[in-house]
């Protein structure tokens, strides 16, 4: 069953990518809808107002949230595409290890300086 | 045959001795055809009047053994169910079925395909095993709960969905949608009881998670029977069962023992008195 729990995880995971990357690129890259509904953000995408935002909690979780589910997504669809060429079962366990040690280190190294910054 | 209502067919025929031949090879026939005539008719006439050492598997001829399951113009089909003027071709190329290792000619084995349809026990299981064994009654079953998985019971494991699937092709570990859709008709009988025997099989690396639902096993079975339907059904109870959700139906009991008839009209008797 360990694969039908990765696989709903896969689901879920999609579904919330759309909502993290949504408010990131209506925060960031979309102003003019916030301008339309009357929020005014000044410069989303300046050094100022990045390390502004990068001081708070509530957004440096939503970005550590963002990249572990974007993170798990990649890694896991990556897994399936090279686990349906794999010769045989060893060779599959031996892949999967591979990815998630990647994906260990590529979140580590990506949460790294975010709660650096929040705890200092 | 008449000449106006016979064509002159051009047969590639996949020709592979394993003892003689390191790889395939073609060879060409001319079979006159006549409207009507089955691509079986034309092997069979290749076999009788050309080549007796042209190996194919046939049986029933009438779609129902699925014995003759072969590639035809790059499309897997029945042979005894396929005539060749629906073809629209002068040159049929036909070759053993693809995704299956190749026995002789155009005979596939079906070792991986029975292989992985025995994995996903193919039988009703029930936790009562006395009844099971030594069996007193018939279980019941409602025709709704026929209804469930009767299209899935047509198959004839010819092989077919197996060929056109595109994961078995690139997979070679894949289950394959002949033993998954017979997973779902197995755990969708009422009188079954042995979806969790089955489940850690199908729900593995190499099963229904696999499945890239191209839909081209559903498009190619000769019978009507739906496995790409089958697979996503076995997704959502597979995750239903993951995630502890839905009520769990109760399996089908064992029905009454007939009660006993009338006694039945006593024979009349013939004998003549007076004789005796």
């Amino acid at each position: 069953m360990r694969n039908t729990y990765l696989w709903i995880l896969q689901l879920v995971t999609g579904v919330l990518i759309a909502v993290f990357l949504g408010i990131h690129m209506v925060i960031q890259h979309l102003d003019a809808i916030l301008d339309f509904f009357g929020v005014n953000v000044t410069e989303p995408t300046s050094w100022a107002s990045m390390i502004d935002r990068a001081s708070q909690g509530i957004w440096v979780g939503l970005y550590i949230a963002l990249l572990a589910v974007g993170l798990y997504h990649g890694a896991n669809g990556l897994r399936n595409i090279i686990l349906e060429s794999t010769p045989s079962a060893r060779t599959g366990r031996i892949v999967t290890w591979l990815i998630a040690a990647f994906g260990i280190i590529f979140f580590i190294g990506g949460t790294y300086v975010p709660v650096s910054l929040l705890v200092s | 045959m008449t000449e106006e209502s016979t064509r002159q067919i051009t047969f590639k025929v996949q020709r592979y001795d394993p003892e003689q031949d390191n790889t395939p090879h073609f060879q060409e026939f001319i079979v006159p055809s006549s409207r009507g005539m089955t691509v079986l008719d034309g092997l069979l006439y290749i076999k009788e009047n050309l080549d007796s050492s042209l190996a194919f598997r046939t049986s029933c001829r009438m779609s129902i053994c699925g014995s003759c399951a072969m590639f035809v113009n790059c499309y897997p089909h029945l042979a005894c169910h396929t005539q060749i003027e629906e073809l629209h071709a002068d040159k049929l190329t036909i070759k053993s079925l693809p995704n299956l290792p190749t026995i002789k000619d155009l005979v596939p084995s079906l070792d991986p395909l029975f292989k992985n349809h025995k994995l996903i026990k193919p039988y009703i299981i029930r936790r009562d095993t006395e009844e099971m064994e030594n069996p007193t009654a018939e279980f019941g079953q409602l025709p709704q709960a026929l209804n469930t998985f009767l299209q899935f019971s047509y198959c004839i494991k010819c092989g077919i969905c197996v060929a056109a699937c595109p994961t078995s092709a690139s997979d070679k570990l894949f289950l394959g949608p002949q033993a998954m859709a017979q997973c779902y008709h197995y755990c969708a009988d009422s009188r079954d009881e042995g979806e969790l025997e089955r489940f850690p099989v199908v729900g593995s690396e190499h099963g229904v998670w696999h499945c890239h639902l191209a839909g081209a096993c559903s498009e190619a079975c000769p019978k009507g029977v739906d496995p790409a339907l089958a697979i996503q059904l076995l997704k959502r109870r597979l995750t239903s069962q993951a995630l502890r959700l839905g009520k769990k139906q109760p399996p089908a009991s064992l029905l009454p023992l007939p009660t006993k008839t009338k006694d039945k009209i006593p024979f009349p008797e013939f004998t003549a008195k007076g004789t005796r």
